[in-house]
């Protein structure tokens, strides 16, 4: 893997560069377009549904839970097509194909981190506590990594076989979203439906973040164990599918 | 054969499936009406050959009768469907021009992408990236998106890329339409000091004087079958009487 570290870093370059060529704003859509997302939904639930108090302002709270939601849902949407886009590539030359998912996730990533700095602009404006808890969002962030580049694998390389793949799963997308409380507190969720949130590991992320970003906590130790040990085995089983399927990539590509 | 072989194909078959149907719905229909949902085509069949260190062979074939198949069997590309493949040594395929290149980054960054893709250090990069752009021709558009070059500048500049990837095993895969003359017979040259340097090359090309000029040997493919494998003049005039 660290042979191939030069190409893993400019292929990451060439997705972040073309993407703010293209555009006169180019990188500042990265943080704009998530920040009016959440401008938008902030005015719907807090001004037309409002939920009841949840400790912290509802625009910090939503944003902790939509910029990694955003994060998971573009970089998947990258890596599903990345194989596809890159057919005159795999047919030609080899080199490991997970370097091209790889790659469209970690432009993702740097996505990301630019669009939490409004995040951080959030957190002074609104006057919350800063502590060392919030360190903990790197732990939970490079398990977040490590299920997304799962996922991610295995979409890419199924797509590859069957375009179906990507339409349905963005069909499963938007139920996730509904399943995982980006827009709402796990406690508004009737309780016999909670179990949702223990096995949907986007849920225990989300739920992770905002209690060691906004809470002032550790983390639910229990639930991100589950939520980790999801994460490694999807990868594990993702990475060998992935690997198999891989010599006939260009073939089908 | 004593002496260590660089490619050698043994009983080398490859199958495709071709699937006829490109999504779920056509495929259940199709499942549905008992039409043939997959069908077997052999690109390959009972293919074996050699190639020692230094030799420069030409594949010489219609459309279709597998050439590209076995170039990228020997890329590493595909996987044999029966037989056995080994090729020993860094194999540099010099890859269709543009393909890795993105329209909206300039020359400068398309010569690092393309030259990592080609598995070149980027310090190795930037270490000949003056001599990779004075070879180009490009000088003063470097900096420029590629999507603003005109197509022979495009062809150029990946050409250069390629030819200092300092090979072992060379594929080259019609390629020669490159530029004007000038260019081309430069190409030649530095396909010339490649060859005396002891570079493999496998040279697919409809240019029978491009392989006649260039290569000793030629394999000659009809239908996935390796029907001629011997002295350049011969094969070609095998394949003309043939066309």
């Amino acid at each position: 893997m660290f042979k191939y570290w030069d190409l893993v870093k400019h292929l990451t370059l060439r997705e972040i560069r073309a993407r703010y060529k293209q555009s006169f704003l180019g990188l500042f859509w990265v943080i704009l377009n998530p920040f009016f997302q959440m401008l938008i939904l902030s005015f719907v639930f807090s001004n037309i549904m409002r939920f009841p108090d949840l400790g912290v302002p509802y625009p910090v709270f939503l944003y902790a839970g939509l910029l990694p939601w955003i994060y998971f849902n573009t970089a998947l949407g990258a890596s599903t097509d990345v194989l596809i886009n890159n057919s005159p590539l795999i047919k030609k030359i080899y080199f490991p194909r997970e370097i091209l998912v790889l790659s469209s996730l970690l432009a993702k990533t740097f996505d990301f981190f630019l669009s939490s700095i409004l995040f951080i602009a959030l957190l002074l404006f609104f006057k919350v506590t800063f502590t060392w808890y919030m360190l903990m969002f790197i732990p939970i962030f490079m398990i977040q990594f490590i299920f997304t580049y799962g996922l991610g694998l295995l979409l890419s390389s199924l797509n590859l076989f069957y375009r179906d793949v990507q339409f349905l799963f963005n069909l499963i997308l938007t139920m996730w979203f509904y399943l995982t409380p980006v827009l709402y507190a796990t406690e508004f969720f009737p309780q016999e439906y909670r179990w949702i949130f223990k096995i949907n590991p986007m849920s225990v992320f989300i739920n992770a973040y905002r209690q060691v970003l906004l809470g002032g906590n550790m983390p639910n130790w229990g639930s991100l164990f589950i939520g980790a040990a999801i994460s490694v085995f999807l990868f594990t089983a993702s990475y060998m599918l992935f690997k198999r399927l891989e010599g006939a990539f260009a073939d089908v590509a | 054969m004593s002496e260590k072989q660089v490619i050698t194909f043994k009983s080398v078959d490859k199958f495709f499936y071709l699937h006829h149907q490109k999504t779920l719905k056509e495929f259940v229909q199709a499942m549905f009406m008992r039409q043939k949902t997959l069908e077997h085509v052999k690109a390959l069949e009972d293919v074996s050959f050699s190639i020692a260190p230094g030799e420069s062979v030409g594949i010489i074939g219609r459309n279709g009768a597998g050439k590209s198949t076995l170039l990228k069997l020997i890329a590493g590309v595909s996987q044999p469907s029966k037989g056995q493949v080994v090729v020993e040594g860094r194999v540099s395929p010099l890859i269709e021009l543009g393909a890795g290149f993105h329209p909206e980054l300039t020359g400068r960054e398309n010569v690092f992408l393309n030259g990592v893709i080609m598995g070149l250090h980027e310090d190795y990069i930037k270490e000949k990236f003056d001599e990779i752009v004075a070879f180009s021709e490009i000088h003063d558009y470097i900096d420029t998106p590629v999507k603003y070059y005109s197509s022979g500048m495009y062809m150029r500049l990946a050409f250069s890329v390629a030819v200092h990837v300092d090979p072992q095993v060379l594929l080259i895969d019609e390629i020669f339409s490159v530029g004007d003359a000038g260019f081309q017979s430069k190409c030649m040259k530095k396909m010339n000091d490649f060859k005396k340097k002891g570079v493999t090359i496998i040279f697919i090309s409809h240019s029978t004087p491009q392989v006649q000029a260039f290569c000793d040997r030629v394999l000659y493919l009809q239908d996935g079958k390796l029907t001629f494998d011997g002295p350049t003049e011969e094969g070609i005039a095998l394949y003309l009487k043939q066309l």
